[in-house]
């Protein structure tokens, strides 16, 4: 079928197999291999996409869902994401030195946090984590550590021990504040 | 090593692939695609033991899609897998089921999907037998052989003193049995690897895994190809945790044979479901342990027995017997020490290397048995293992003296004097006298760097400066999430003296290092970053001797730093103070008058020597050491635990990258907390029953603890700045504090991991859980 929908900012039409699972539309067809695959179940949230700005297990929706849908990937985040003074400045303004390895590309503040703090180690969650974490701070811009717990609670990371990753969004989320009070 | 004044090592920085990792642009094995890909899945035996009796895939290949179905017979080298001897694993077997994950065919199809239906449609004739499943049956007179050999995989003893005469001496004994169940690694990237055939007679293959090297050399034998033709490229890999090595072999095996059959790169992708029961475990224990000591705590005697169920094939068997061996008496100094280790094969899923390789076992009983001690002496936990602490110049199991490098009793006093602080502990007054049960523990743990008694251990290490002064690192040992890339890009920025944006370090390639074993054992930063070191000083000599006769001064009156060469200040001049050469002029002027720009160079660490009979020697180069404190409360109600507090301190020597301590601290120790509180492989008739995310409980953010890392530096002189790796040990002290904070809480000593909830209320409400006893009764 003909699907169209809105992926990372930009109208997105495509003849697709309706019964493929979205993820393997995004990962096989579109190539936006920056959502992962860790269960295929719906147990682990390694392929967190946001469907009209809600985290979505991609592994269990079928890519006819997304027809007419907005749809961001963590290769969304980087573009043009919808941060107050958008994220060309992203660098630049407010972001801190942490040692990046050169300049680095427009950093969304979450992923500037989840760098800087130490958030990622093999970083197989991270996209998923960062996008589940962005549905919490579109929504709530100042979350109690207890609802960063409960909206990340799908998400599985084996690595980090989650703590950096609960400093991360607390970080990021006070930055986007800042950003908006400017 | 002089002490010299450090501008990158010792400074908490950022990954050097994070970048790529936050904006999901970094490329794992199962992100690649190669024009005309195909997709291969095994077929695997479904039961755990039997005879096969014929395979038959005409149904498999008269489906649409199906390129090829590969037995037995399609490999034209050894088929045979394994990472140690005795090599016992099967490629695709043919004769006989061992395991329920047993691979009998190989479905290679256009599509994942595709393949997994041909997998399904392949016929299988197995002649069931009755599955060995548990360790006292498997050594029983007359059980059934599930290898020639017999069912012992491997046993060894450790001898040290006379443990007789020891508990002879002794006033005071405690004697008891514990258990721990298998755990799964639970990497959220499931196995994946991808086989390129090339034009050239060559095979590449990328892959998610933790010795690319296992991979190359199996890929050889099993294809009866040079090992020169095959090239292995790790991909980013998303964790491994021990797990990524036996069955990154047998997959890319598998993946190379269907590749050369079909002429075509084929990916084999594990599901979750796999990657769980097809794929090695960590071993279950069975401990019987004894400790002995004179009334003022000084302890003389300590015996133990372990018997790990390895499941169906070696694979790392017998190094985590040897580990689990050397490791069971403990951080202490103790005269009389024996053990006895045994790997057991049943028909389960195998067991290997898991994070800690033998050590969380083994302290979870050893500490265990600390804290009964403590109990029947009237003693403070803490002040006990204080006591027998190891110190520097003092021999431990294996009768090793370390003149340095012996932080024990340093993270013994940090975490005492951390605990004192007022913390998150509840009021005194309302302490055990309503609903929550409140309760302190604590663990000493030792870990062994390096491989040690396993083996040689040399990394290979390749340092090149360009023209423009970046550098480029090579290193023969994976990252695998844990950060030793940029461990190593530090240390090489360090050397070099430029900023850490200069440098990259790229992934393992096996044509551009010298082989370098496994990346295991905590010995990356310690052997690896060696290397490192050791190349690029060689680099470094070129540019010095560069700059000194641009700057026309001696060698010794140069310094590299931040991408310049300067004077140092004791050799600056009246006359040109600010003499300052860009490093990049520096290289291109190295280039052009012919110096070496490049060290391809291995580091080999000081080899073991010790009695194979006894284990008495010396066999590491180093240890990790570490105190671990854990306060919890327990609802008496419900069982649910709450971790209040949870300190973790280790003496790692140096850390180069503080933040990734922390890092490898934090991770480290929930998978300890898993091990100790949530995490159980449910088997019946020999098949896993929760080999998925919804019923293995891998702990989730909800379970994350309040890990506070307290890092202890006393200089490792065999690593680089003083180092010595931390990635193991963070698991052993989390788990043993653990059962030590439960014990503690509820006056039950639990002698089984996980210490589960459920387990907690059978136990409180009836006080009398199968596998607790009353503390002191």
């Amino acid at each position: 079928m003909l699907l169209e929908f809105e992926l990372n900012g930009k109208q997105t039409r495509i003849e697709a197999d309706p019964t493929l699972r979205a993820l393997d539309l995004l990962r096989d067809v579109l190539g936006l291999t920056g959502t992962k695959e860790g269960c295929g179940h719906g147990e682990c949230g390694a392929c967190t996409i946001l469907v009209d700005g809600k985290p979505v297990n991609s592994c269990l929706l079928y890519a006819a869902k997304l027809q007419g849908r907005r749809v961001t990937t963590i290769e969304g985040l980087t573009v043009a994401d919808d941060t107050a003074d958008g994220a060309e400045d992203g660098t630049e303004d407010g972001a801190e030195d942490c040692g990046s390895p050169w300049d680095p590309p427009p950093l969304h503040p979450l992923q500037e946090a989840f760098l800087c703090e130490g958030a990622v180690q093999c970083g197989f969650c991270t996209p998923g984590m960062i996008l589940s974490a962005k549905a919490l701070l579109d929504q709530n811009p100042d979350p109690e550590e207890r609802e960063i717990e409960e909206a990340l609670s799908g998400n599985l990371c084996r690595c980090t021990g989650y703590r950096k990753i609960v400093k991360a969004v607390q970080k990021a989320a006070a930055e986007l504040r800042s950003r908006g009070s400017r | 090593m002089k002490l010299e004044k450090l501008n990158v090592v010792g400074r908490a920085v950022a990954k050097v692939d994070g970048v790529e990792l936050v904006t999901g642009r970094a490329k794992f094995a199962g992100d690649l695609r190669f024009p005309g890909m195909l997709y291969a899945v095994a077929r695997r035996a479904g039961i755990p033991a039997g005879k096969i009796r014929s395979i038959d895939t005409s149904a498999a290949l008269a489906l649409p899609g199906i390129k090829a179905v590969l037995t037995a017979e399609d490999i034209p080298g050894a088929n045979i897998i394994g990472i140690l001897p005795p090599f016992d694993q099967p490629l695709l077997a043919a004769e006989e089921v061992r395991y329920e994950g047993e691979s009998l065919a190989l479905v290679v199809a256009e599509s994942r999907e595709a393949a997994k239906r041909g997998a399904a449609a392949v016929w299988i004739d197995i002649e069931p037998w009755e599955p060995v499943l548990e360790v006292d049956e498997a050594l029983a007179e007359g059980c059934r052989k599930i290898h020639p050999g017999g069912n012992v995989t491997f046993s060894k003893r450790l001898v040290k003193g006379d443990v007789e005469k020891g508990f002879a001496e002794a006033e005071v004994v405690v004697e008891n049995t514990y258990h721990t169940s298998f755990q799964e690694h639970a990497y959220l990237e499931p196995e994946t690897v991808a086989a390129v055939p090339g034009g050239d007679g060559r095979i590449t293959v990328y892959a998610s895994c933790q010795s690319p090297f296992h991979i190359r050399g199996h890929i050889a034998a099993n294809l009866d190809l040079p090992a020169s033709r095959v090239k292995v490229i790790q991909a980013y890999t998303g964790g491994s945790f021990g797990g990524k090595d036996d069955v990154a072999t047998e997959i890319g095996c598998l993946a190379a044979a269907a590749a050369l059959k079909v002429q075509a790169p084929v990916m084999i992708a594990h599901e979750r479901g796999e990657s769980i029961v097809g794929s090695n475990l960590r071993h279950a224990a069975r401990i019987h342990y004894r400790t002995g000591s004179r009334r003022d705590g000084t302890i003389l005697a300590r015996e133990a027995t372990i018997h790990l169920d390895g499941g169906a094939y070696a694979s790392e068997s017998p190094f985590v017997t040897m580990k689990a061996l050397i490791h069971a008496g403990g951080p202490y100094h103790v005269a009389n020490v024996q053990v006895e280790c045994t790997a057991v094969y049943t028909n389960k899923t195998y067991c290997g290397a898991f994070r800690g390789f033998g050590v969380p076992q083994v302290t979870f009983a050893s500490e265990s048995q600390i804290d009964e001690l403590a109990a029947e002496l009237g003693m403070d936990p803490l002040e006990l293992r204080r006591k027998n602490a190891l110190r520097a110049g003092q021999a431990n199991a294996t009768d090793q003296v370390f003149e340095q490098s012996v932080g024990l009793v340093q993270t013994i006093d940090r975490v005492a004097e951390r605990a004192a602080e007022p913390g998150a502990g509840a009021p005194e007054a309302e302490r055990n006298a309503g609903r929550w049960l409140y309760g302190r523990g604590c663990a000493c743990m030792l870990q062994g760097i390096s491989n040690g008694a396993e083996g040689i251990d040399v990394v290979g290490a390749s340092v090149q400066a360009s023209q423009d002064g970046s550098v480029l690192v090579g290193v023969g040992l994976t990252d695998m999430g844990q950060g030793s890339r940029t461990v190593f890009a530090q240390i090489a920025a360090e050397v070099l003296g430029v900023t850490m944006d200069r440098v990259t370090v790229h992934q393992v390639d096996t044509d551009s290092v010298h082989d370098s074993g496994p990346t295991v054992a905590s010995r990356s930063t310690t052997v690896g970053g060696m290397a490192v070191y050791k190349a690029a000083r060689e680099v470094r000599s070129s540019l010095v001797k560069m700059a000194s006769l641009m700057i026309k001064c001696e060698e010794q009156q140069v310094l590299l730093q931040d991408n310049f060469a300067v004077l140092a200040p004791d050799a600056r001049r009246a006359a040109d103070p600010e003499v300052r050469i860009p490093l990049r002029e520096v290289c291109t002027a190295a280039y052009w008058t012919g110096f070496p720009l490049m060290n391809l160079t291995f580091s080999r660490a000081p080899d073991a020597n010790f009695d194979h009979e006894t284990h008495q020697g010396n066999i590491y180069i180093a240890y990790n050491f570490g105190t671990h404190l854990m306060d919890v409360r327990i609802d008496r109600l419900t069982g649910v635990v709450e971790v209040l507090r949870h300190l973790a301190a280790h003496d790692l020597g140096k850390a180069i990258n503080p933040m990734g301590v922390e890092g490898q601290v934090e991770g480290g120790a929930l998978i300890g907390f898993g091990m100790a509180h949530l995490e159980r492989i449910e088997h019946r008739g020999g098949c896993i029953q929760n080999a998925n995310f919804a019923d293995y409980a891998v702990p989730s953010i909800k379970d994350r603890l309040p890990t506070e890392t307290i890092i202890v530096e006393d200089p490792n002189p065999t690593g680089p700045y003083g180092a010595k790796g931390v990635g193991e040990p963070p698991v052993a002290g989390t788990a043993a504090a653990f059962a030590n904070a439960v014990a503690a809480a509820t006056g039950i000593r639990f002698t089984s991991l996980p210490i589960r909830r459920e387990d907690l209320l059978e136990a409180l409400q009836g006080r009398n859980g199968g596998a607790a006893a009353e503390v002191g009764s």
